[in-house]
């Protein structure tokens, strides 16, 4: 589905020189695959998710989704940001109905199917409320059904419960999971947290510090569909967890 | 208890201004200065009540409207569209970014005799006039609100598959608006003020050559009254565009 | 191309050139005798410069300025500071200075003119005028966004109302005034031209419609030109100053800086 080959990217720095942000990254992701990518801070995994979704261009290598080469955004991958991005100028409704309307669908079918959407996110309701009067997470829900709406068949999901607190952040995570059993996306998911990333994912990808190298994929083995009171207590779980913990303050990576 | 603080606050804003007129009509009523220097201020006010029904008075109010509203909405037009031409591409940037720094500190009414020279007595040099002044605060304050959009809002419309272009004007421009507005506000004002003196500097018609016509009559009261219209004009103008403001930015969180 | 535009100064001296380009162009094809060519004017230059009467005029009209300018610093810095400490203050002075800030303060020339006269005082006076609004919207603004607790620290330390508007608001607020000391010395240099355009009597704004009115082309566009470029030295000198006095701060917000007539 996603082939990611050989990938680096450099930023100029203003004081002229050169920063490499990540350094030959090589991933495949299958299709309905969910696939987190954990790193510390400044290791330029949003970055990596950025050049998927054609926002920023590679320094080197190739990004390729179902065998061609991505130049730019398209509605095939649909970006959900920790900063939800949505447009204040508009309403809960405006904001989901916006890309089916910018697909070009007429403006009734466009309206039912968002009205559908804010309802899957449990938002009945609020189609008229401006962003600026919801909570982080009703704002986060928006989002993903915003996103949802055009059909991305790839979700490029960039931090997206990191700026909720820790009892919104649970929630999203068991409707994310509700929502991708329901049709199997391809998703791409940043995180820094360990927990977060194991319970949601099929495959763990770690991440060195700056430069970001691949350190180690995790094959997350865990049943689904997957309950976060179950898993807690469930040895596998914590050992998942403790193992990439480990990985992730390894000494030798200090350094930097 | 905020209500009883606002209206005891409005009070003493009140009581600088009663101060001055009741000043003013002291010093009238008590002859240090003679009426052909101060008249008094009761007199003033019957004048502008009295002119204010007057067709001589609104013709000439009505054509310092119009100049007013002709350079406004030319400077908008221009400024905002500079603008976001400049955040969106690099090459417009480089050509605006230098131009307004060799032109926005020079004092454009030092460009009057220049505009009257190619544009003639009429209309057309005091509506140019107006463009020179208004149109920087509404370019700059277009140019720094778009380029401080958040990227994710672009790319959020990008990936459902908005063009570059159209991006431009239907999420950056809409993003930036407060900004926009802002500097629509200052160039409003200046446009009231600037045609105003426009007028005394050369003209057969509007309220700034009403002024300079009671003044060479030494006619005194007449001097005051397009003045106190040229505050109340401001006032009203700068109330009407706040409410539309407040209309337009109503999906926007609350800024000073 | 990128290392170029990199340079400081050389942009703005590639546009100022563009300009002239564009204007001895403009004059050639469009052949209008209200536009004499970029070089005729140029040449006018060095006679106005030299040309005593004009000089002294011109020297006489930055002196008033000056001094205008001086003035309105003194008044309206310490005004400002007090509206933003003090709720009662701001509430005595807000509506007063609403109404006020819609008037052209040029306008108030011709009856300043019949009070005082047409000499220096009107001038300088409207002059203050004009700079003072600004500036004091500006220190009201620093001085109101001062953070509570910096204050609550210096209490604590024992300083006196008066030592904490001197030595921590205006610190504090100095940044935010350096944008109102900023428009006002646009709006300086504005009320200048324009008041002495309407007084006619002297200074660069009667240089100007005299020579219009002379028929004096060449002169116009010269004086057009000193004008602009006393704005750009005024403008560059003070971005310079500014950004030596507050270094720690955020760069000034340039849509204030040319904002209000």
């Amino acid at each position: 589905m996603i082939s990611i080959e050989r990938l680096s990217k450099a930023f100029d720095t203003a004081r002229g020189t050169s920063h490499l942000a990540l350094s030959d990254i090589s991933l495949d992701v299958a299709g309905g695959e969910f696939v987190s990518i954990l790193g510390p801070s400044g290791c330029g995994k949003s970055t990596l998710l950025y050049i998927v979704g054609g926002f920023v261009p590679p320094s080197s290598g190739a990004v390729r989704v179902q065998g061609a080469a991505v130049t730019g955004p398209g509605p095939d991958r649909g970006p959900v940001f920790q900063e939800f991005a949505l447009f204040p100028w508009k309403t809960v409704l405006g904001n989901v109905m916006y890309g089916l309307l910018e697909q070009g669908a007429p403006k009734k079918i466009a309206e039912d199917r968002a009205r559908a959407l804010i309802e899957m996110v449990h938002l009945k309701g609020y189609e008229n409320f401006y962003p600026k009067e919801l909570s982080g997470g009703m704002k986060q829900r928006v989002a993903i059904a915003r996103t949802l709406a055009y059909g991305p068949s790839i979700l490029l999901m960039d931090e997206p419960f990191g700026a909720l607190d820790a009892h919104t952040r649970t929630g999203m995570q068991h409707e994310l999971l509700e929502i991708w059993e329901r049709d199997r996306k391809t998703v791409l998911f940043v995180t820094h947290s360990v927990e977060e990333a194991v319970f949601l994912s099929d495959r763990v990808v770690v991440l060195t510090r700056s430069p970001g190298r691949i350190k180690e994929i995790s094959r997350i083995d865990l049943p689904r569909p997957r309950r976060r009171a179950e898993l807690l207590v469930d040895r596998r779980y914590q050992d998942y967890v403790v193992a990439i913990e480990k990985l992730m303050d390894d000494p030798a990576e200090v350094r930097a | 208890m905020t209500f009883t603080r606002r209206a005891s606050e409005i009070a003493i804003g009140i009581l600088p201004i009663a101060l001055v007129i009741a000043l003013w009509h002291a010093i009238a009523a008590s002859g240090i200065a003679p009426a052909v220097l101060l008249p008094p201020p009761g007199a003033v006010f019957a004048r502008l009540i009295e002119q204010a029904g007057s067709r001589q008075f609104l013709d000439n109010a009505a054509v310092t409207l119009y100049r007013l509203f002709a350079g406004f909405s030319i400077a908008v037009v221009v400024g905002v569209t500079l603008g976001v031409a400049a955040t969106g591409s690099k090459a417009v940037e480089g050509i605006v970014k230098p131009l307004v720094r060799v032109l926005a500190p020079l004092p454009k009414v030092a460009l009057y005799p220049a505009m009257i020279l190619m544009l003639g007595f009429d209309d057309a040099s005091k509506i140019a006039l107006v463009v020179a002044d208004a149109v920087f605060p509404i370019l700059l304050a277009t140019y720094q609100g778009t380029s401080a959009v958040d990227n994710k809002l672009v790319w959020s419309a990008r990936a459902a598959g908005c063009t570059p272009r159209r991006a431009l004007f239907t999420v950056v421009l809409m993003a930036a608006l407060p900004s926009v507005l802002t500097g629509c506000r200052i160039g409003l004002i200046i446009s009231c003020i600037v045609v105003f003196l426009a007028e005394m500097i050369t003209s057969t018609d509007g309220l700034g050559y009403l002024l300079v016509r009671a003044g060479r009559n030494f006619e005194t009261v007449d001097m005051f009254v397009p003045l106190i219209s040229i505050s109340i004009l401001g006032l009203t103008l700068n109330a009407a565009f706040n409410a539309l403001r407040k209309w337009l930015l109503r999906g926007f969180a609350e800024e000073s | 191309m990128t290392r170029l535009t990199q340079i400081p100064g050389l942009p703005p001296l590639v546009a100022a050139a563009g300009l002239l380009a564009a204007w001895e162009l403009a004059a050639r094809v469009f052949d209008i005798s209200g536009l004499p060519p970029a070089h005729a004017a140029l040449r006018e230059l060095p006679v106005i410069l030299t040309d005593k009467e004009s000089l002294l005029n011109i020297l006489d009209s930055i002196r008033r300025m000056v001094v205008g300018f001086a003035f309105a610093l003194v008044f309206a810095i310490p005004v400002g500071l007090m509206m933003g400490r003090s709720r009662l203050t701001a509430a005595f002075f807000n509506p007063l200075l609403m109404i006020i800030y819609p008037v052209p303060k040029a306008a108030l020339m011709p009856i300043i003119m019949l009070w005082l006269g047409v000499g220096d005082a009107s001038k300088t006076l409207v002059i203050f005028l004009g700079v003072s609004l600004p500036v004091i919207y500006h220190a009201y603004q620093g001085a109101r966004a001062v953070e509570e607790k910096m204050l609550w620290s210096a209490a604590a330390m024992g300083m006196d109302a008066r030592a904490r508007l001197t030595r921590i608001v205006f610190p504090a607020a100095l940044p935010e005034i350096m944008v109102g000391v900023r428009t006002g010395l646009v709006l300086a240099l504005i009320t200048m031209v324009t008041s002495e355009m309407i007084a006619r009597k002297q200074g660069v704004g009667d240089i100007l419609f005299n020579a219009l009115a002379m028929a004096q082309y060449e002169t116009v566009y010269a004086t057009i030109v000193i004008i602009g470029l006393l704005g750009f030295v005024i403008d560059v000198g003070f971005e310079r100053l500014r950004a030596h006095l507050v270094a720690w701060a955020e760069p000034a917000h340039e849509i204030a800086a040319v904002g209000s007539t």
